[in-house]
């Protein structure tokens, strides 16, 4: 059985609007990293969001690691899903640095274990220097490379990614998306990626999705 | 399958947070509901006697209030408005600000300062005599009458119409102006036909505001013996202690003032209109010359000397006459009453706006529009209506209550809750709740969802996110509101009036006394004392309102 399923999704925004989900059907083995292409309004962000349950679909089953995350009867929540998520913008704390920024998801673990997990990520994400600057005071490079570490931190078992170099100018681009790359495989990340740039998905994923 | 779902979509959204929300609402429809009920109770003998012969009567005073005070305020307000808006001239920054601060006067203290100040003792009088030895007739001074709390009314409220629509005209007009003047329109013409029909909206949103203190009005309304239907709901409580009479008034306002809502949606969605450009474009204000330049400068600072200056540098005179007598240990422990009714009232305010927007936004579907909407619907309600509704509530909860008073060992069945603060309290926050919840909804919606969601992916629920994220970033949001609630209810009369336990006493039903007993210059402390906290407040707004701008 694959690691991600997920089987007849379909959402709806009003019920005025044709569903923009629908019956979306795909499934993502361990590791795998998969992109999601498509027009802007597509639905892919969408998607995304209610595999990290932040939305609920109308009708469809989401399964992650084989336990069935939401269907008809049964919604798990988003705090505990196991599934990490790099926003579009980023969405780091602007009331926490860099440092604090990481940190957040890691309550669960002791105190020595979090401060192990925060440098390993600050060194994977080659932010050594920048531990105690604030989000504002960060290039949009970096802010992504924060994001993507506070993501990684918790290990989750899957990987979700909205556009995540929409914020970034064309030359930073191709450079940042090797190094995610990297830093993906040197994970061993389950990862789905959201893009309408077929270039991303050439550079970084196995397979894809158009919706 | 549907019954599991809708099991499962019922179990998604249940937590603590929903049901202090439902709490907090049911709070805010009390009083509502209370007043629904006693409808269906026979109708005494008094309500005939008031129903045959005085209805019409305090209906027709209440509405001729609301027309002319709604007039006026439109008319000074909307001028002040264009006039700052459009045209520079000699102190206008000042007036810019200056001219919101008549708000932070209550009317009903204007009412008082006035009142004493146009007597045959007052200043006016005084001088007229001295200097001049001339003795005018005491009917040209008569402010204790129906033309007279007009006056007081558009002096002191005409603020929210200025507020509102100068800011409109600052960001929306600028592309519509500068094509009439391209048109070769006279700036007369202009105002008329462009200004007014563009501004319609700002104005009738705020001509609400000022009718719904009009009609809540006790203060004013009652020192200068006008029947209005606020003030029918008093006589009938305080002097005939006839709460079904009361509750019977209170259901025919609360008809009024639905009246005036659908009323308000028809003018909405009337308009035959819209903006033809989304973008908000500034207007570019024009440098006055000369003779205009003075009047405009003339007009403005006549508003302002009389709804702000004159009041205010008559109560400090008068404050400095009467500190040796008003500042006595009493005075202190009402001042303390006052801080720590609305400190409790602004703090419980406080806790349910956050809960339910956070529960409204968490829930973007319509239970979630309808509870923010219930949430607030407090504010349209005249205070005379929320604490009549209170009081029978409370009144039946004690009856209800007795055997447990018995069981601890009271003796008489006392009314314990309707004896006791937290019938005001309660009162408080129904009124007062939009205020809070307001400010605290524009916090979140600034902020938006998404570093909740980020919060929730890395593993926290809504209560931990709530206070490691959210609290963080509403936090000018929620200080604002506290602010703004703290200073309205430092600042509220009727229903202190009404609900306060005996021989307790706040600033603002003191300075009533105080008034009713014809001693208005002892007064001047304790109005002083409302005023500058509010003053602080409307500044305070005013900062916060530009920084929103930005």
């Amino acid at each position: 059985m694959s690691f991600v399923n997920i089987q007849e999704v379909s959402y709806t925004y009003t019920s005025k609007q044709p569903p923009i989900l629908n019956k979306v059907t795909f499934s993502i083995d361990q590791g795998e990293i998969v992109g999601i292409l498509g027009p802007s309004g597509s639905g892919k962000s969408t998607l995304l969001r209610l595999i990290a349950g932040l939305g609920t679909p109308d009708r469809g089953m989401i399964s992650i690691a084989d336990q069935v995350v939401v269907d008809g009867q049964t919604f798990v929540a988003p705090e505990d899903r196991g599934v990490g998520m790099v926003f579009q913008d980023y969405a780091l704390f602007p009331h926490l640095n860099v440092e604090k920024n990481i940190e957040f998801g890691l309550h669960r673990m002791s105190r020595t274990e979090r401060k192990a997990r925060l440098d390993e990520m600050i060194e994977l994400v080659q932010l050594q220097e920048f531990r105690k600057r604030y989000p504002h005071e960060l290039s949009g490079g970096q802010q992504q490379r924060v994001a993507l570490a506070r993501a990684l931190a918790p290990k989750p078992s899957l990987l979700l990614m909205d556009e995540p170099f929409s914020n970034l100018d064309t030359e930073l681009r191709s450079s940042i998306r090797d190094e995610l790359s990297a830093i993906l495989r040197k994970a061993k990340m389950t990862c789905l990626l959201v893009t309408h740039d077929y270039q991303d998905v050439k550079a970084i994923c196995n397979s894809e999705i158009t919706l | 399958m549907v019954f599991k779902t809708l099991l499962r979509n019922i179990k998604m959204n249940t937590n603590g947070w929903l049901f202090i929300s439902l709490i907090g609402v049911a709070v805010i429809l009390l009083p509502v509901f209370s007043i629904f009920v006693s409808l269906f109770a026979e109708p005494n003998e008094n309500w005939e006697h008031i129903k045959q012969y005085m209805l019409t009567n305090y209906i027709l005073q209440s509405v001729g209030l609301m027309l002319f005070t709604g007039i006026l305020t439109v008319m000074i307000g909307v001028t002040l408005a264009w006039l700052i808006a459009a045209y520079d001239f000699p102190l206008k920054r000042f007036f810019h600000w200056a001219l919101v601060l008549p708000l932070s006067i209550p009317p009903y203290i204007a009412a008082y300062t006035y009142s004493a100040m146009l007597s045959y003792t007052g200043v006016v009088q005084t001088a007229l005599r001295s200097t001049f030895g001339f003795t005018p007739d005491q009917k040209w001074f008569d402010i204790m009458s129906f033309p007279g709390a007009v006056f007081i009314f558009t002096l002191f409220l005409y603020p929210y119409v200025y507020m509102l629509t100068r800011s409109f005209l600052e960001r929306q007009s600028g592309s519509y102006v500068e094509n009439a003047i391209l048109l070769g329109r006279k700036p007369v013409s202009i105002f008329f036909r462009i200004v007014l029909p563009i501004s319609q909206p700002a104005i009738i949103g705020s001509l609400m505001l000022v009718i719904f203190e009009v009609i809540s009005d006790y203060g004013v309304t009652s020192y200068f013996g006008i029947q209005t239907i606020s003030t029918a709901i008093f006589q009938t409580w305080f002097g005939m202690y006839d709460v079904d009479t009361a509750l019977r008034l209170s259901a025919w306002m609360m008809a009024g003032v639905l009246g005036l809502f659908l009323i308000e949606r028809m003018l909405r969605y009337n308009r035959k209109y819209s903006a033809s450009t989304s973008k908000s474009s500034q207007l570019v204000p024009k440098r006055l010359k000369g003779f205009s330049s003075f009047a405009a400068l003339f007009f403005c600072g006549a508003v302002f000397a009389c709804s702000f200056l004159i009041p205010v540098i008559q109560l400090i005179v008068w404050s400095y006459w009467t500190y040796e007598d008003v500042l006595t240990v009493a005075f202190f422990e009402l001042t303390i009453n006052t801080l720590f009714v609305a400190a409790i009232a602004t703090g419980m305010i406080m806790f349910l706006a956050v809960v339910v927007a956070n529960v409204a936004r968490l829930q973007p579907n319509r239970f979630g529009t309808v509870l923010s909407k219930l949430m607030v619907s407090g504010y349209s309600l005249p205070g005379a209506i929320i604490a009549i509704g209170v009081l029978t509530f409370f009144i039946a909860l004690d009856e209800r209550m007795e055997f447990v008073y018995l069981l601890f060992g009271y003796e008489d069945a006392p009314l314990l809750l309707s004896m006791s603060l937290v019938m005001l309290i309660v009162a408080y926050v129904v009124r007062f709740m939009a205020t809070g919840y307001n400010a605290v909804e524009a916090g979140f919606e600034k902020v938006g969802m998404v570093y909740t969601h980020a919060s929730r992916t890395l593993g926290y629920g809504i209560t931990r996110t709530f206070f490691k994220v959210d609290l963080f970033l509403i936090k000018g949001a929620l200080m604002g509101g506290t602010i703004l609630t703290f200073v309205e209810i430092i600042k509220e009369l009727p229903m202190a009036l009404l609900l306060r336990p005996f021989n307790f006493e706040t600033l603002s039903t003191k300075t009533y006394q105080y008034a009713s007993d014809e001693r208005v210059i002892e007064a001047a402390i304790p109005s002083l004392f409302i005023i500058t906290v509010s003053v602080i407040s409307v500044l305070l707004f005013h900062q916060l309102g530009k920084k929103m701008e930005k």
